[in-house]
């Protein structure tokens, strides 16, 4: 059989039901919100930033 | 370090040995092109930054193009068919059908890219008239010599033999277990494959039936758009094909060696079916700028390119999920606490790790290159470079980098030289790449355009916001030198791993996903319907494209000149696109 475990340095076996990657969740919404911030401080580098370019 | 060996189990060489060796090759291979490639970068970096200037500015087009093509095609692609014939062998556990075949697509491979390379360098030796100053983009009207042509025309022979090499041995083997689910590895291994046969067909048709003949002289001109448009084609999925080897990785050996199980195999599955049904449709995403392509094609290019970050979402999900999982099996707690619990002292892991980090800081600036409009500001500017050394240049690179660690011992039987100078590596890498790759992103923030020798003009200074030019250049350079040190600790470690004695018992068997196939619809493992649909798709996408670039300018074009790749032309056509870039600006800012 092929095992599921998964070296000498696990401490306990969880399985599928016993785990909720809460962790996750976290890091994921936080990654959201860098990339919100980035948006909003992309209008401010690009568009706020920059003289107004003159079309002639 | 136990955790790494000696685990009683057999290793892909003890029972593999014939295609264990294929694999290997394919690995060396590609890491001497990584090597060669790190020292143009390297020349390049301090070049355009005129911190040391080894080489004529005219001769820039040679090193940036052999940089291009042995990074991107080279050094990726190698990788992928060891890495995949591995995955295929272990996943269905089965040798492959005839080895002389595999050696033959290895071989065939190898010739393409010699070719190729060699009329590349040939830009350096001036008696000859051998040059391919054409770039890895190497559309019309810029020409390269026919062997540069005929040379990657059998290198994509090479690769198509590889994927039936792959569905050769999947065939065989349902053969036999009619009723078994495609084991994941070689799930992943097949889609991507069938990707690349659709992908392939834009450049198949490019190389064979316009720049070949035309760099033979049989054409005078030819439809430089249309060749842009067939380049584009391929241009775009490719990056997934560079993807797909990371990926691959990341769900099925990084939870091993993170200490845990894959969150979900099925997961996995609709990620891979989802690039293959969504990667070419969107090509057009490259040409925001061109001319000659209704805005309507780019806006459905742009719609399908939004898409397309789902399943990349859905990847960072299932990976870091699955990380979570091993910490928390080794003790981990709290919120963010397992984090702790990781194994950052194996270079694979932290390598594995850092790589995806930076992955997720390309997909900001992905962000900003797919959007339409926002793409102008940055367009052709070393912004560009700048995101792409984050995705290719090290969510694959180093993600590559870091698994051969793991990897390498499995197919030598040999321990790695040194893990703590591949600990260093990695970090090595993440941090030059952290200033390199930031710096190219600020200056494109201020115009500075991507492919250029000497990015200074008279009677003009770029306007910096914060920081200055100069500080911007240093960084650019030390960046760059500390990924070309990186890249050599990396390709030395390896070679000095041949010295290390034979071991045995030293096999590291994958863990199983926590939700396995089982759990999913028979339908995610029919390949022919979604094959089927990518294709449905493509046609959608480009044929009224294609249509209308034919119909306008004919499909031998409406007449522009070879461009030969010296340097005044080349100057000549940076100005209008700084114009134009200028106007964009304009355009948008209300
Ligand atoms: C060894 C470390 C590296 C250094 C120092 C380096 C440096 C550079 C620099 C400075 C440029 C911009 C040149 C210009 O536009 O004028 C460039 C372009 C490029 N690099 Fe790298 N790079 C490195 C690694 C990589 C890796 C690992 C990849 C991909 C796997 C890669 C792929 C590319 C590509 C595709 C281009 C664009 C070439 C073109 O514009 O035609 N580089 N590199
Ligand atoms: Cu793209």
């Amino acid at each position: 059989m092929v095992p599921t475990m998964s070296g000498e340095n696990t401490v306990r076996e969880i399985g599928h039901d016993e785990f909720d990657p809460k962790g996750t969740l976290v890091l994921i919404l936080v990654y959201f919100g860098v990339l919100s911030v980035m948006w909003v401080f992309m209008y401010f580098v690009e568009f706020l930033g920059n003289d107004l370019t003159v079309l002639v | 370090m136990s955790e790494q060996l000696e685990s009683g189990a057999p290793t892909f060489l003890d029972k593999f040995p014939d295609e264990a060796a294929v694999v290997r090759a394919a690995l060396w291979s590609s890491f001497i092109a990584l090597a060669l490639g790190a020292v143009f970068g390297l020349i390049q970096a301090l070049h355009r930054t005129d911190v040391l200037r080894l080489i004529d500015s005219t001769d820039y087009y040679t090193v940036l193009t052999a940089h291009g093509v042995l990074m991107v095609v080279s050094f990726t692609i190698f990788f992928l068919v060891g890495l995949f014939t591995w995955a295929t062998v272990r996943s269905f556990d089965r040798g492959v059908e005839s080895i002389r075949y595999t050696w033959t697509w290895y071989g065939l491979m190898v010739a393409g890219t010699l070719m190729a390379v060699v009329a590349i360098l040939g830009g350096f030796v001036p008696q000859t008239d051998i040059s391919a100053d054409v770039l890895f983009t190497f559309y019309a009207p810029m020409q390269a010599h026919p062997l540069f042509y005929g040379g990657l025309a059998i290198f994509v022979i090479g690769t198509w033999l590889a994927g039936a090499d792959y569905i050769w041995t999947w065939r065989a083997w349902a053969a036999e277990n009619p009723d078994e689910r495609i084991p994941l590895q070689g799930f992943m291994v097949l889609t991507t494959m069938l990707m690349w046969y659709v992908a392939t067909i834009g450049i198949a048709i490019a190389v064979v039936a316009f720049l070949l003949p035309w760099s033979l002289g049989l054409f005078d001109q030819i439809n430089p758009l249309l060749t842009r448009t067939l380049f584009w084609f391929w241009g775009h999925p490719v990056v997934y094909f560079w993807l797909m080897p990371a990926y691959l990785l990341w769900y099925t050996v990084l939870p091993t060696i993170a200490g845990g199980r894959l969150f979900s195999d099925p997961l996995g599955r609709v990620v891979f079916v989802l690039f293959l049904l969504l990667s070419t449709p969107v090509g057009i995403h490259h040409q925001y700028v061109d001319p000659g392509i209704a805005e309507g094609f780019k806006t459905i290019a742009m719609t399908n390119t939004m898409f397309l970050l789902l399943p990349s979402l859905l990847t960072a999900f299932t990976v870091v999920a699955s990380v979570e999982h091993g910490a928390r099996q080794r003790g981990g707690t709290g919120l963010l606490g397992w984090l702790r619990a990781l194994p950052w002292r194996n270079p694979a892991f932290t390598g594995m790790m850092l790589a995806g980090l930076m992955f997720a800081a390309g997909g900001f600036s992905g962000m900003i290159n797919a959007g339409m409009n926002i793409n102008y500001l940055v367009h052709n500017t070393i912004w560009v470079p700048g995101h792409f050394h984050l995705t290719v240049g090290t969510a694959v690179a180093l993600t590559l980098m870091a698994a051969t660690y793991w990897l390498w011992p499995q197919l030598t039987n040999r321990r790695l030289y040194s893990r703590p100078i591949g600990l260093a590596q990695v970090v090595i890498w993440f941090v030059g790449m952290g200033l390199m790759s930031n710096a190219m992103h600020v200056q494109g923030l201020f115009g500075i355009p991507r492919r250029t020798a000497e990015p200074q003009y008279e009677g003009f200074d770029f306007v910096a916001s914060f920081g200055s030019v100069s500080e911007l250049n240093l960084q650019l350079a030390i960046g760059g030198t500390l990924l070309f040190i990186s890249t050599m600790l990396f390709v030395t470690n390896i070679a000095l791993s041949a010295g290390t004695p034979k071991l045995s018992g030293i096999g590291q068997p994958l863990s199983e996903p926590l939700s396995t196939v089982d759990d999913s619809p028979e339908i995610l493992d029919n390949l022919k319907l979604w094959f089927g649909i990518a294709l449905v798709l493509v046609v959608l996408a480009y044929a009224l494209p294609l249509a209308s670039i034919i119909d306008r300018g004919g499909l031998l074009g409406p007449g522009v000149d070879p461009v030969p790749m010296i340097v005044e032309p080349v100057a000549a056509t940076i100005e209008p696109t700084l114009g134009r870039l200028a106007a964009a600006v304009g355009s948008v800012v209300p």
